[in-house]
């Protein structure tokens, strides 16, 4: 469907207030999720052959992640969690 | 400045380019952020939530969405989805018939028109782009903008009218570049 619309200069002002900024953190955070991904991959390869970080991993996940250098964020958590049990 | 078509863009991320994926998040996270917020009223900690889970989800789904030129009307009901699963696991909607608060479907339309604006607004040179996003969308003063971007405090009312001329011409221009050919 294409629309076509013209606008006048008030009607600009308030479509541009409509959609504040989202705050940095968040953003910044959904920006990092491939590399966080890329980075919980290669954790779980390597736990695969370390039996000492698969037992971390199961006992404490967010910790484990968190001395990998990997941020451990609600989605990171809860697909480690999917991966592990899926092992 | 180079701007990528919605399709582009998610055809890259697919590939695993991140830079992509950044412009991506980056185009629509005030898409999100107002559905939720505006949408479905949510409060900063559920909508953070959900701004998080949205995006993750399209990461995750990227490869099943169908046709990549429908992109964004998908992120919306995926954005309105994970709203309502929000509310509902807070027992605040108990039913599908009341999962959305009324006039959700009018504050949708009008967030789809703020974004055709902001579409518009990235075509235009730096400076402008700033300073009307500064004033309208941020709400600064002309004293913080003249800070911020270094012009002085007397000029920023004339440049911010000079910036929604140019503003309207690019809808103009983008609304009949996307008119079909005639004949």
């Amino acid at each position: 469907m294409i629309r076509v619309k013209s606008y006048g200069i008030e009607e600009l002002a308030r479509l541009l207030a409509v959609v504040p900024p989202a705050p940095a953190g968040w953003v910044s955070a959904a920006q990092e999720l491939p590399a966080a991904r890329r980075d919980l991959d290669a954790l779980l390869a390597r736990a695969e052959t370390d039996a000492q970080l698969c037992r971390r991993l199961v006992d404490d996940l967010e910790a484990a992640l968190a001395d990998s250098g990997i941020q451990p964020t609600r989605s990171t958590v809860e697909a480690a969690r999917a991966r592990l049990r899926s092992s | 400045m180079r701007i990528y078509a919605d399709a582009k863009l998610v055809d890259a991320c697919r590939r695993g380019d991140d830079g992509a994926w950044n412009a991506l998040v980056e185009r629509f996270s005030r898409y999100v952020y107002a559905i939720c917020i505006q949408g479905f009223r949510l409060s900063q900690q559920d909508a953070e939530d959900v701004f998080q889970d949205v995006f993750t989800k399209v990461y995750e789904s990227l490869e099943r969405l169908r046709d990549d030129d429908s992109f964004r009307p998908w992120l919306a009901q995926m954005t309105r989805r994970t709203c309502v699963d929000k509310l509902r696991s807070a027992g605040r909607a108990s039913s599908a018939l009341a999962s959305e608060p009324p006039g959700t479907e009018d504050v949708l339309a009008v967030l789809d028109d703020a974004l055709a604006v902001r579409e518009a607004l990235a075509k235009l040179p730096e400076t402008c782009r700033e300073i009307l996003d500064l004033f309208f969308a941020q709400d600064e003063s002309y004293r913080t903008i003249g800070e911020l971007l270094n012009l002085p405090g007397g000029t920023i009312a004339s440049r911010i009218s000079r910036c929604l001329e140019k503003l309207k011409v690019a809808m103009e221009e983008g609304a009949s570049s996307s008119r079909p050919a005639s004949g």
